[in-house]
């Protein structure tokens, strides 16, 4: 069972109550959530926000190779994933990811989760600038999807 | 022929508009693409040198959300999304 989804900012907010609704099973005896918040300092600033930016269709589809890599690259009992991240502007402490998963056991669960938001990091077209005290802003750096020496 | 990019994350400061237009010769590629980018950066912002890395280490998105490589050819009214390095979560 899969869903993932972005949620922006201004028409919504992410839900813990639906995550838990929807990966609920009789199937299951472990579930964790995941929960990725705007924290208040980074590399010697003071943070006041992040403005999330994402390609919206290619993050829903990356989401959905990432559960599928993990379901054949993991011994996985019934999982059940659930994602969703923050597009726009989020302040400090506000969410800006979910990633609530089920499986059988514990370890399964705890293997799931962090397979999960490490593939995230690392392949998912999703942006973030952070906004600091002092009105200054700067996009982050990230990880190239391709090769750049090549 | 004019190829639409649409500008995301840090590429998205290259211009007011969320996208760019170019006009490159019938079946170039992405390798094209990339060096257009390069001369426009060189020519509207001849001092920023953090522009040319972005465009030197994206990738670029077909019109099917699909990453294409250097030698992937465009055809007129393609569509591609310059993809920066990503880092959400």
């Amino acid at each position: 069972m899969f869903y993932g989804k972005v949620i922006e900012s201004s028409k919504g907010s992410l839900s813990l109550d639906k995550a838990q609704q929807f990966i609920a099973s009789e199937k299951c005896g472990a579930s964790l959530f995941f929960i990725g918040t705007v924290r208040n300092h980074n590399d010697n600033k003071n943070v006041t926000g992040i403005t999330y930016d994402s390609h919206d269709a290619m993050v829903e589809k990356s989401f959905k190779e990432i559960f599928e890599e993990a379901s054949e690259k993991l011994t996985i009992e019934h999982p059940a994933v659930y994602i969703e991240h923050a597009k726009g502007y989020i302040p400090l402490g506000g969410l800006s990811i979910i990633i609530a998963v089920a499986a059988k056991h514990r370890s399964q669960a705890y293997d799931l989760s962090r397979y999960i938001i490490e593939e995230i990091k690392k392949k998912t077209p999703i942006w973030k600038k952070e906004h600091y005290d002092d009105n200054q802003s700067k996009w982050l750096k990230g990880t190239p999807l391709i090769d750049p020496s090549s | 022929m004019k190829i639409k990019i649409e500008l995301f994350g840090d590429a998205r400061d290259f211009s007011d508009q969320d996208y760019l237009e170019i006009t490159l010769p019938e079946l170039s590629s992405i390798k094209e693409v990339r060096e257009n980018l390069i001369d426009f950066i060189k020519n509207k912002y001849p001092d920023n040198k953090n522009y040319l890395e972005i465009v030197r280490c994206s990738a670029f998105a077909n019109e099917h959300n699909e990453i294409v490589q250097e030698h992937y050819h465009l055809s007129t009214h393609s569509k591609l999304s310059i993809i920066p390095p990503v880092g959400g979560g």
